[in-house]
């Protein structure tokens, strides 16, 4: 008897048809058949956040959550979430900031911000330390992390767009 | 990791010591044991399925049995393996006493859980420990036709 | 580390549920949100040969006000609650709760069902469950069965639950115009389980508590209540010296048990640490 189950899904606005063992969590499928090297695979058992993914909407830690499980639903990653722009205001500013330095914790890091913009955009400082408290980062010690939301943050509640590094230079 | 505790057992010392050193009587009461066997007087092998909550792990280990007095007292030293899943390992004593309405049963015990289990279960071992422990008594007491009164038992990380 | 292998089921109906639950005996294991199993099955802590993936079963969906109480289906997410307006303004205590529990990409996925049938000491849900005084409706082979809070913790991560039974939902009386609560947990990092926490309501009449309800979690083996505590306070003035005397009732009743980094004695003292700021909150 093969275990392996049929599935399809919509990642980064495409439809993917697989078949799959149920065992494969999802940011292998994306990392290994995918090959979408974007969401990181840290702890393995959902304490760092290095994994984050969103499905259907929402972020999620890919290693808790099984591909099987994302039959029938759309993912996005950092690479298309990048492709459309909705991380860029984010980009910027965790680079203006010096937001990272090996990178390892960045997708995971700029989905979770994505989704307290877009959830708590009246966010203070505290929340925000709160909010990305399920993301680890080894580097930078968080502060420029909460430095460059807050500055998304504050940019937004003004109408304005982060300046990109790119125009300085 | 320390758990110490005390059992009430509504049965003569000499069967408690008889049931603590029956293989048929401890298969019966050790929660998840699904193989034991001894290998000699000082040591005893075993297979239990070690089940709490979101774990379920088999872990294979063994006994060794030392400082034995007939109906008094013995130590002894304990280590299994649950494979990926962790190991542990420790030394145990355990006493007997005449009481009001049977045996006191006193033990102490030490162990110290490695692995993914300590990495992960380590919150709740104390716990789990005290767990085990007072599922065990129940139904050894129970094997042997009585019943435990639980007097107090400690688990601590002191 | 990878899981082990596994079959993956995913019934449409309840009843398809349970009979997949009964076939499969020890070796099937339901799976709602998974952010507890996923964990324990990557780094090979458990071994089920079949998943059952119940989040297609609408019965266990939704929040509603049925008559006085209102419905928690066993698949609401932690986030689901943390966002809804019933929850909001009829059991308020949840709302306030739920931030608490890991981090939102957790949330956005773990279940209230899966909390509560887990029975995690540490877990948020089985002590507001316990406070709230919620009622657990379950579903067996045998058909409908309802029990409440204070009977379904038995012990360290063991329910009243059956393995062949499901968590369908809970019902929770509405919150009165009078009531008060609190909600705080001691932890080293935001996310993390708690060092010890409460979860209290009780009705307010100028400076008088009644009903009052404190449940204590992450000090034992179960969501313990203070009742002890609990009744030295009922129907008294409340004034500093009541406050002593319920922190001193709630340190003795509760019997704590050490974890790995925290001692027995720790947890006692933080017991009426958060006992005593309770009070204070919930009269002020």
């Amino acid at each position: 008897m093969s275990l392996k189950k049929k599935i399809s899904m919509t990642v980064n606005g495409r439809l993917v048809n697989a078949e799959i063992e149920p065992r494969r969590h999802l940011v292998d499928f994306l990392r290994e058949d995918l090959h979408l090297k974007g969401p990181h695979l840290g702890c393995e058992q959902g304490a760092c956040g290095a994994c984050t993914v969103k499905v259907d909407g929402q972020i999620i830690r890919g290693c808790l959550f099984l591909a099987v499980q994302a039959d029938g639903s759309v993912v996005e990653t950092v690479e298309g979430l990048t492709k459309n722009g909705v991380l860029t205001d984010l980009q910027e500013s965790f680079m203006r900031h010096n937001a990272m330095q090996c990178g390892f914790c960045s997708s995971g890091m700029l989905l979770a911000a994505a989704e307290l913009i877009e959830k708590q955009p009246k966010a203070t400082r505290e929340q925000v330390r709160e909010w990305i408290s399920g993301n680890y980062c080894r580097c930078t010690g968080y502060h420029s992390i909460v430095d460059a939301i807050i500055d998304v943050l504050d940019a937004r509640a003004k109408g304005q767009k982060i300046k990109p590094v790119l125009a300085d230079a | 990791m320390e758990l110490n505790g005390e059992q009430l057992i509504s049965a003569p010392i000499p069967e408690v010591w008889k049931g603590l050193n029956d293989i048929d009587v401890l298969a019966k009461s050790i929660p998840g044991c699904e193989e034991i066997s001894r290998i000699s007087p000082e040591e005893i092998h075993a297979k239990v399925m070690f089940k709490i909550g979101p774990v379920r792990a088999r872990f294979a280990g063994k006994l060794l049995l030392s400082d034995i007095i007939p109906d008094q007292s013995c130590s002894m030293a304990f280590e299994g393996s649950g494979g990926a899943a962790g190991f542990a390992k420790g030394k145990s004593r355990v006493e007997l006493k005449q009481a009001e309405g049977g045996t006191l049963v006193s033990y102490t015990t030490e162990a110290s859980i490695g692995g993914k289990l300590g990495q992960i279960g380590g919150r709740l071992i104390s716990a789990s420990a005290k767990k085990i422990a007072d599922d065990f008594f129940q139904k050894f007491a129970k094997e042997l036709g009585g019943e435990t009164v639980a007097l107090e038992s400690d688990a601590g990380g002191k | 580390m990878k899981s082990a292998a596994f079959d993956y089921v995913k019934p449409k109906a309840l009843q398809e549920a349970l009979s997949l639950l009964e076939q499969g005996g020890d070796d099937a294991q339901l799976i709602a949100g998974g952010q507890t199993l996923l964990a324990t099955l990557n780094m090979r802590l458990s071994e089920p040969t079949v998943l059952i993936d119940i989040t297609d079963i609408a019965e266990l969906k939704g929040i509603s006000v049925v008559g006085d109480s209102l419905r928690i289906g066993a698949l609401v997410t932690h986030t689901e609650i943390e966002d809804s307006e019933l929850v909001a303004k009829h059991a308020p205590l949840l709302k306030a709760a739920a931030p608490h529990i890991a981090h939102r990409a957790i949330r956005n996925l773990g279940t209230w069902g899966g909390s509560l049938a887990y029975g995690d000491p540490a877990a948020e849900w089985p002590a507001c469950s316990l406070t709230l005084r919620a009622t657990m409706i379950i579903h067996g082979p045998a058909g409908e069965r309802r029990i409440s809070a204070n009977d379904f913790f038995i012990d360290l991560y063991t329910t009243s639950l059956e393995p062949d039974e499901i968590l369908v939902a809970t019902e929770i009386p509405l919150a009165s115009k009078q009531e008060v609560f609190y909600f705080h947990e001691l932890a080293r990092r935001h996310g993390d389980y708690a060092v010890a926490g409460l979860a209290a309501v009780a009705q307010k009449q100028g400076d008088v508590l009644t009903h009052c309800a404190f449940t204590f979690f992450s000090v034992g083996a179960t969501p313990v209540m203070a009742t002890k505590a609990q009744d030295l306070i009922n129907g008294q003035k409340l004034n500093d010296e009541l406050i002593t005397k319920a922190v001193a009732e709630a340190r003795n009743e509760i019997e704590a048990i050490a974890d790995i980094t925290n001692s027995a004695e720790a947890k006692q003292h933080l017991i009426g640490v958060l006992l005593e700021r309770g009070l204070k909150h919930m009269i002020a």
